[in-house]
Protein backbone atom coordinates (compact mmCIF):
# COMPACT_ATOMS: atom_id res chain seq x y z
CA UNK A 1 0.00 0.00 0.00
CA UNK A 2 1.44 2.99 -0.89
CA UNK A 3 0.09 6.65 0.31
CA UNK A 4 -3.73 7.00 0.41
CA UNK A 5 -4.83 8.65 -2.61
CA UNK A 6 -5.76 12.00 -2.87
CA UNK A 7 -9.35 11.52 -4.08
CA UNK A 8 -10.08 9.83 -1.05
CA UNK A 9 -8.07 12.08 1.17
CA UNK A 10 -10.46 15.00 1.72
CA UNK A 11 -13.31 12.88 1.94
CA UNK A 12 -15.93 12.97 5.29
CA UNK A 13 -16.03 9.65 7.53
CA UNK A 14 -19.09 8.47 5.93
CA UNK A 15 -18.19 9.58 2.27
CA UNK A 16 -15.02 7.31 2.82
CA UNK A 17 -17.31 4.45 4.40
CA UNK A 18 -19.91 4.61 0.98
CA UNK A 19 -16.55 4.33 -1.47
CA UNK A 20 -15.42 1.15 0.53
CA UNK A 21 -18.84 -0.07 0.46
CA UNK A 22 -18.40 0.86 -3.31
CA UNK A 23 -15.18 -0.98 -3.65
CA UNK A 24 -13.45 2.12 -4.71
CA UNK A 25 -9.69 1.03 -4.34
CA UNK A 26 -7.58 3.43 -1.76
CA UNK A 27 -10.66 3.97 0.54
CA UNK A 28 -9.65 1.63 3.55
CA UNK A 29 -6.06 2.66 3.35
CA UNK A 30 -7.67 6.42 4.50
CA UNK A 31 -9.32 4.78 6.75
CA UNK A 32 -6.25 3.15 8.36
CA UNK A 33 -3.96 6.32 8.19
CA UNK A 34 -6.49 8.47 9.90
CA UNK A 35 -6.94 6.28 13.25
CA UNK A 36 -4.47 3.60 13.44
CA UNK A 37 -1.88 5.90 15.75
CA UNK A 38 -5.34 5.70 18.16
CA UNK A 39 -6.16 2.17 17.21
CA UNK A 40 -2.26 1.13 18.25
CA UNK A 41 -2.36 3.11 21.49
CA UNK A 42 -5.49 1.55 22.27
CA UNK A 43 -4.08 -2.07 21.71
CA UNK A 44 -0.53 -1.08 23.92
CA UNK A 45 -2.44 0.02 26.42
CA UNK A 46 -4.15 -3.19 26.99
CA UNK A 47 -1.27 -5.78 26.47
CA UNK A 48 2.23 -3.82 27.11
CA UNK A 49 3.87 -4.69 24.33
CA UNK A 50 4.93 -3.37 20.91
CA UNK A 51 4.04 -6.60 18.72
CA UNK A 52 0.81 -8.21 20.32
CA UNK A 53 0.02 -4.13 20.17
CA UNK A 54 0.61 -4.75 16.16
CA UNK A 55 -1.19 -7.60 15.63
CA UNK A 56 -3.93 -6.39 17.51
CA UNK A 57 -3.99 -3.28 15.47
CA UNK A 58 -4.14 -5.60 11.82
CA UNK A 59 -6.39 -7.24 13.61
CA UNK A 60 -8.76 -4.08 14.33
CA UNK A 61 -8.87 -3.17 11.19
CA UNK A 62 -9.37 -6.20 9.53
CA UNK A 63 -12.93 -6.86 11.45
CA UNK A 64 -13.62 -3.12 10.61
CA UNK A 65 -13.28 -3.96 6.79
CA UNK A 66 -15.31 -7.24 7.75
CA UNK A 67 -17.87 -5.20 9.42
CA UNK A 68 -18.22 -1.82 7.26
CA UNK A 69 -21.68 -2.59 6.01
CA UNK A 70 -22.54 -2.66 9.87
CA UNK A 71 -21.54 0.67 10.01
CA UNK A 72 -24.89 3.26 10.59
CA UNK A 73 -23.01 6.08 11.54
CA UNK A 74 -24.86 6.75 15.01
CA UNK A 75 -21.14 6.95 16.39
CA UNK A 76 -18.46 8.48 14.73
CA UNK A 77 -15.98 5.84 12.65
CA UNK A 78 -13.29 6.77 15.81
CA UNK A 79 -15.93 5.18 18.47
CA UNK A 80 -17.07 2.55 16.31
CA UNK A 81 -13.36 1.17 15.53
CA UNK A 82 -13.02 1.62 19.46
CA UNK A 83 -15.74 -0.69 20.14
CA UNK A 84 -14.04 -3.03 17.86
CA UNK A 85 -10.78 -2.44 19.46
CA UNK A 86 -12.04 -2.56 22.99
CA UNK A 87 -13.62 -6.51 22.08
CA UNK A 88 -10.63 -7.76 20.42
CA UNK A 89 -8.50 -6.64 23.11
CA UNK A 90 -10.03 -7.70 25.81
CA UNK A 91 -10.92 -11.20 24.00
CA UNK A 92 -6.98 -11.44 23.83
CA UNK A 93 -6.31 -10.73 27.07
CA UNK A 94 -8.91 -13.35 28.31
CA UNK A 95 -6.73 -16.00 26.59
CA UNK A 96 -3.61 -15.06 27.23
CA UNK A 97 -1.70 -12.94 29.96
CA UNK A 98 -0.88 -9.58 29.02
CA UNK A 99 3.30 -9.54 28.58
CA UNK A 100 4.13 -6.58 29.62
CA UNK A 101 7.34 -4.64 27.53
CA UNK A 102 10.06 -4.54 29.46
CA UNK A 103 12.42 -1.49 29.54
CA UNK A 104 15.09 -3.08 27.01
CA UNK A 105 12.54 -3.98 24.57
CA UNK A 106 10.95 -0.59 24.28
CA UNK A 107 10.98 0.18 20.30
CA UNK A 108 12.05 3.92 20.32
CA UNK A 109 12.84 6.49 23.85
CA UNK A 110 12.89 9.77 23.16
CA UNK A 111 15.38 11.19 25.32
CA UNK A 112 16.05 14.89 24.13
CA UNK A 113 14.38 16.55 26.80
CA UNK A 114 15.93 14.84 29.61
CA UNK A 115 19.27 13.06 31.47
CA UNK A 116 19.01 9.46 30.57
CA UNK A 117 18.78 8.53 34.14
CA UNK A 118 15.62 10.53 34.90
CA UNK A 119 14.36 8.89 31.43
CA UNK A 120 15.12 5.40 33.43
CA UNK A 121 13.27 6.06 36.02
CA UNK A 122 10.68 7.49 34.45
CA UNK A 123 10.36 4.14 32.17
CA UNK A 124 10.57 2.23 35.38
CA UNK A 125 7.86 3.53 36.78
CA UNK A 126 5.84 3.54 33.85
CA UNK A 127 6.43 -0.23 33.80
CA UNK A 128 5.14 -0.77 37.16
CA UNK A 129 2.19 0.80 36.56
CA UNK A 130 1.85 -0.90 33.15
CA UNK A 131 2.08 -4.10 34.56
CA UNK A 132 -0.71 -2.94 37.90
CA UNK A 133 -2.88 -2.26 35.26
CA UNK A 134 -2.46 -5.63 33.77
CA UNK A 135 -3.86 -7.18 36.96
CA UNK A 136 -7.04 -5.57 36.56
CA UNK A 137 -10.27 -7.24 35.61
CA UNK A 138 -11.36 -6.70 32.13
CA UNK A 139 -13.89 -4.31 32.11
CA UNK A 140 -11.94 -2.14 34.90
CA UNK A 141 -8.93 -1.83 32.89
CA UNK A 142 -10.85 -1.15 30.26
CA UNK A 143 -12.45 1.95 31.60
CA UNK A 144 -9.50 3.08 32.95
CA UNK A 145 -7.47 2.86 29.83
CA UNK A 146 -10.65 4.92 27.77
CA UNK A 147 -10.89 7.18 30.54
CA UNK A 148 -7.27 8.26 31.18
CA UNK A 149 -5.81 8.13 28.30
CA UNK A 150 -8.41 8.52 25.67
CA UNK A 151 -9.81 11.05 27.39
CA UNK A 152 -13.28 9.80 26.53
CA UNK A 153 -16.42 10.67 28.42
CA UNK A 154 -18.85 8.23 30.80
CA UNK A 155 -20.98 8.24 28.14
CA UNK A 156 -18.84 7.27 25.26
CA UNK A 157 -17.26 4.39 27.67
CA UNK A 158 -20.54 3.06 28.13
CA UNK A 159 -21.52 2.95 24.56
CA UNK A 160 -17.64 1.19 23.74
CA UNK A 161 -18.41 -1.31 26.77
CA UNK A 162 -22.45 -1.79 26.33
CA UNK A 163 -22.67 -0.83 29.49
CA UNK A 164 -24.25 1.93 31.79
CA UNK A 165 -23.04 4.72 32.50
CA UNK A 166 -23.33 3.80 36.48
CA UNK A 167 -21.55 0.42 35.54
CA UNK A 168 -18.77 2.92 34.26
CA UNK A 169 -18.20 4.76 36.75
CA UNK A 170 -17.85 2.06 39.24
CA UNK A 171 -15.41 0.42 37.30
CA UNK A 172 -13.64 3.37 37.28
CA UNK A 173 -13.62 4.14 41.23
CA UNK A 174 -12.94 0.36 42.06
CA UNK A 175 -9.89 0.22 39.17
CA UNK A 176 -8.39 3.25 41.38
CA UNK A 177 -8.70 1.90 44.34
CA UNK A 178 -7.00 -2.05 43.00
CA UNK A 179 -4.40 0.24 41.70
CA UNK A 180 -3.19 2.46 44.85
CA UNK A 181 -3.92 -1.07 46.56
CA UNK A 182 -1.32 -2.61 44.34
CA UNK A 183 0.82 0.13 43.78
CA UNK A 184 1.23 1.28 47.56
CA UNK A 185 1.80 -2.58 47.93
CA UNK A 186 4.93 -2.52 46.00
CA UNK A 187 6.05 0.78 47.50
CA UNK A 188 5.87 -0.48 51.26
CA UNK B 1 -23.46 10.65 55.11
CA UNK B 2 -20.73 9.52 53.36
CA UNK B 3 -20.40 10.65 49.31
CA UNK B 4 -20.88 7.91 46.99
CA UNK B 5 -18.24 5.92 44.72
CA UNK B 6 -20.62 7.64 41.75
CA UNK B 7 -19.90 11.31 43.39
CA UNK B 8 -16.08 10.82 44.36
CA UNK B 9 -15.33 9.83 40.42
CA UNK B 10 -17.49 12.55 39.33
CA UNK B 11 -15.38 14.70 41.59
CA UNK B 12 -12.45 13.09 40.96
CA UNK B 13 -12.70 13.36 37.12
CA UNK B 14 -13.73 16.87 36.93
CA UNK B 15 -17.36 16.07 35.88
CA UNK B 16 -18.51 17.83 38.91
CA UNK B 17 -16.95 20.50 41.14
CA UNK B 18 -16.34 20.41 44.49
CA UNK B 19 -18.87 23.11 45.52
CA UNK B 20 -21.74 21.00 44.48
CA UNK B 21 -20.43 18.45 48.01
CA UNK B 22 -20.45 20.44 50.72
CA UNK B 23 -20.35 17.44 52.74
CA UNK B 24 -16.24 17.48 52.19
CA UNK B 25 -15.56 20.31 53.72
CA UNK B 26 -16.71 18.80 57.05
CA UNK B 27 -15.64 14.77 56.35
CA UNK B 28 -12.27 13.66 56.61
CA UNK B 29 -12.80 9.99 54.92
CA UNK B 30 -14.27 11.24 52.16
CA UNK B 31 -12.01 14.39 51.53
CA UNK B 32 -8.49 11.74 51.94
CA UNK B 33 -10.43 8.90 49.79
CA UNK B 34 -11.18 11.87 46.71
CA UNK B 35 -7.51 13.08 47.32
CA UNK B 36 -6.16 9.20 46.92
CA UNK B 37 -8.07 8.78 43.63
CA UNK B 38 -6.73 12.02 42.20
CA UNK B 39 -2.84 10.76 43.29
CA UNK B 40 -3.80 7.64 41.89
CA UNK B 41 -5.34 9.02 38.67
CA UNK B 42 -2.47 11.27 38.32
CA UNK B 43 0.10 8.25 38.47
CA UNK B 44 -1.46 6.27 35.25
CA UNK B 45 -1.41 9.60 33.43
CA UNK B 46 1.73 9.54 33.51
CA UNK B 47 2.44 6.55 32.02
CA UNK B 48 3.58 7.13 28.33
CA UNK B 49 3.56 4.52 25.59
CA UNK B 50 6.92 4.29 24.00
CA UNK B 51 6.58 5.60 20.48
CA UNK B 52 7.66 3.30 17.69
CA UNK B 53 9.60 3.84 15.21
CA UNK B 54 8.32 6.48 12.56
CA UNK B 55 8.89 3.75 9.51
CA UNK B 56 6.09 1.54 12.16
CA UNK B 57 3.11 3.43 10.35
CA UNK B 58 3.23 2.93 6.89
CA UNK B 59 4.07 -0.80 7.72
CA UNK B 60 1.44 -0.84 9.77
CA UNK B 61 -0.70 0.19 6.78
CA UNK B 62 0.84 -2.18 4.62
CA UNK B 63 0.02 -5.34 6.96
CA UNK B 64 -3.33 -4.18 6.76
CA UNK B 65 -4.13 -3.77 3.12
CA UNK B 66 -2.27 -7.19 2.72
CA UNK B 67 -4.44 -8.84 5.07
CA UNK B 68 -7.76 -7.08 3.56
CA UNK B 69 -6.12 -8.07 0.14
CA UNK B 70 -6.21 -11.71 0.99
CA UNK B 71 -9.55 -11.46 2.26
CA UNK B 72 -10.90 -10.04 -0.32
CA UNK B 73 -8.82 -12.62 -2.46
CA UNK B 74 -10.98 -15.51 -0.26
CA UNK B 75 -13.95 -13.48 -0.87
CA UNK B 76 -13.85 -13.96 -4.63
CA UNK B 77 -12.70 -17.74 -4.57
CA UNK B 78 -15.83 -18.44 -2.51
CA UNK B 79 -17.63 -16.01 -5.41
CA UNK B 80 -16.30 -18.14 -8.15
CA UNK B 81 -16.65 -21.88 -6.33
CA UNK B 82 -20.71 -20.57 -4.88
CA UNK B 83 -21.07 -19.61 -9.52
CA UNK B 84 -19.55 -22.87 -10.55
CA UNK B 85 -22.00 -24.95 -8.58
CA UNK B 86 -24.76 -22.91 -9.69
CA UNK B 87 -23.70 -22.84 -13.07
CA UNK B 88 -23.53 -27.12 -12.75
CA UNK B 89 -27.07 -26.77 -11.03
CA UNK B 90 -28.82 -24.29 -13.45
CA UNK B 91 -28.95 -21.32 -11.77
CA UNK B 92 -29.60 -20.08 -7.81
CA UNK B 93 -33.22 -21.97 -7.52
CA UNK B 94 -32.30 -24.98 -8.90
CA UNK B 95 -29.52 -24.80 -6.53
CA UNK B 96 -31.28 -24.58 -3.54
CA UNK B 97 -33.72 -27.03 -4.84
CA UNK B 98 -31.07 -29.50 -5.60
CA UNK B 99 -29.18 -28.92 -1.90
CA UNK B 100 -32.99 -29.74 -0.55
CA UNK B 101 -33.07 -32.78 -2.15
CA UNK B 102 -29.94 -34.06 -1.36
CA UNK B 103 -30.54 -33.70 2.13
CA UNK B 104 -33.88 -35.30 1.58
CA UNK B 105 -32.65 -38.20 0.46
CA UNK B 106 -30.13 -38.41 3.22
CA UNK B 107 -32.70 -38.06 5.57
CA UNK B 108 -35.18 -41.02 3.95
CA UNK B 109 -31.40 -43.00 4.51
CA UNK B 110 -30.91 -42.27 7.78
CA UNK B 111 -34.58 -43.03 8.84
CA UNK B 112 -34.29 -45.92 6.55
CA UNK B 113 -31.53 -47.36 8.29
CA UNK B 114 -32.82 -46.88 11.69
CA UNK B 115 -35.75 -48.81 11.44
CA UNK B 116 -33.90 -51.90 10.62
CA UNK B 117 -33.11 -52.62 14.35
CA UNK B 118 -30.58 -54.25 15.79
CA UNK B 119 -32.40 -57.16 17.29
CA UNK B 120 -34.20 -57.72 14.16
CA UNK B 121 -30.92 -58.84 11.68
CA UNK B 122 -29.51 -60.66 15.51
CA UNK B 123 -32.49 -62.83 15.08
CA UNK B 124 -32.11 -63.51 11.28
CA UNK B 125 -28.23 -64.29 12.54
CA UNK B 126 -29.43 -66.49 15.15
CA UNK B 127 -31.90 -67.79 13.14
CA UNK B 128 -29.23 -68.81 10.07
CA UNK B 129 -26.84 -70.07 12.64
CA UNK B 130 -29.70 -72.29 14.05
CA UNK B 131 -30.46 -73.24 10.98
CA UNK B 132 -26.68 -74.80 9.88
CA UNK B 133 -26.64 -76.22 13.33
CA UNK B 134 -29.76 -78.44 12.72
CA UNK B 135 -28.85 -79.29 9.46
CA UNK B 136 -25.47 -81.17 11.07
CA UNK B 137 -22.96 -79.43 9.51
CA UNK B 138 -21.09 -78.84 12.35
CA UNK B 139 -21.99 -81.72 14.83
CA UNK B 140 -18.70 -83.04 14.69
CA UNK B 141 -17.95 -79.58 17.06
CA UNK B 142 -19.02 -81.87 19.91
CA UNK B 143 -16.37 -84.18 19.56
CA UNK B 144 -13.60 -81.52 19.03
CA UNK B 145 -12.40 -81.09 22.52
CA UNK B 146 -10.85 -77.61 21.91
CA UNK B 147 -14.08 -76.52 20.40
CA UNK B 148 -16.10 -77.99 23.49
CA UNK B 149 -13.34 -76.00 25.93
CA UNK B 150 -14.04 -72.90 24.09
CA UNK B 151 -17.52 -73.24 23.90
CA UNK B 152 -17.96 -74.18 27.54
CA UNK B 153 -15.81 -70.45 28.09
CA UNK B 154 -17.97 -68.48 26.10
CA UNK B 155 -21.56 -70.48 26.81
CA UNK B 156 -23.01 -67.20 28.05
CA UNK B 157 -21.79 -64.99 25.70
CA UNK B 158 -23.85 -63.41 22.98
CA UNK B 159 -22.57 -61.54 19.83
CA UNK B 160 -23.85 -58.61 21.11
CA UNK B 161 -21.73 -58.54 24.44
CA UNK B 162 -18.99 -60.00 22.84
CA UNK B 163 -19.26 -57.05 20.08
CA UNK B 164 -19.30 -54.46 23.21
CA UNK B 165 -16.14 -56.53 25.03
CA UNK B 166 -14.02 -55.53 22.25
CA UNK B 167 -14.39 -58.98 20.64
CA UNK B 168 -16.22 -57.94 17.65
CA UNK B 169 -14.04 -55.22 16.24
CA UNK B 170 -14.89 -52.76 13.06
CA UNK B 171 -13.52 -54.74 10.26
CA UNK B 172 -13.62 -58.69 11.97
CA UNK B 173 -15.71 -61.62 10.92
CA UNK B 174 -17.73 -61.48 13.67
CA UNK B 175 -18.84 -57.72 12.90
CA UNK B 176 -19.64 -58.35 9.90
CA UNK B 177 -21.86 -60.86 10.44
CA UNK B 178 -24.24 -58.42 12.77
CA UNK B 179 -23.95 -56.03 10.26
CA UNK B 180 -25.26 -58.50 7.21
CA UNK B 181 -28.32 -57.99 4.75
CA UNK B 182 -30.55 -60.66 4.35
CA UNK B 183 -28.92 -61.49 0.74
CA UNK B 184 -25.40 -61.58 2.45
CA UNK B 185 -26.86 -63.50 5.28
CA UNK B 186 -28.22 -66.15 2.73
CA UNK B 187 -25.62 -66.23 0.53
CA UNK B 188 -22.94 -66.45 3.74
CA UNK B 189 -25.04 -69.69 4.66
CA UNK B 190 -24.79 -70.77 1.19
CA UNK B 191 -21.09 -70.68 1.03
CA UNK B 192 -20.79 -72.73 4.61
CA UNK B 193 -22.70 -75.22 3.52
CA UNK B 194 -21.18 -75.84 0.34
CA UNK B 195 -17.96 -75.65 2.34
CA UNK B 196 -18.88 -77.87 5.09
CA UNK B 197 -20.26 -80.31 2.62
CA UNK B 198 -16.72 -80.52 1.07
CA UNK B 199 -15.06 -83.99 1.71
CA UNK B 200 -12.67 -83.69 4.24
CA UNK B 201 -13.91 -80.47 5.63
Amino acid sequence: MGAPDAAHATLDEQALVEACLANQPGAFDVIVERHRRSIYLLCYRFVGNHEDASDLSQDVFLRAYRGLRKFRGQASLGTWLYRIGVNVCLNRVSTRAPAVESIEERQFVDERAEAPSEAILRAERSARVRAAIAQLPRKQRATLILRTYHEMSHQEIADVLGSSVGAVKANFFHALGSLKRILGGEDA
Amino acid sequence: MHLTPDQLVDLADGVKPESSAPHLADCAVCRAQLNGLRATMSQVADVEVPEPSPLFWDHLSRRVSDAVAREDAGIARLKGSRSLIGTLFGGARAFQASVLLVAALIIVVFVTSRTKTPDSSKARAVAAARDVWSDGIVADADTDDSLTIVASLTAGIGLEAAGEAGLALDGSAEHAVTHMSDGELRELQRLLREEMARPGA
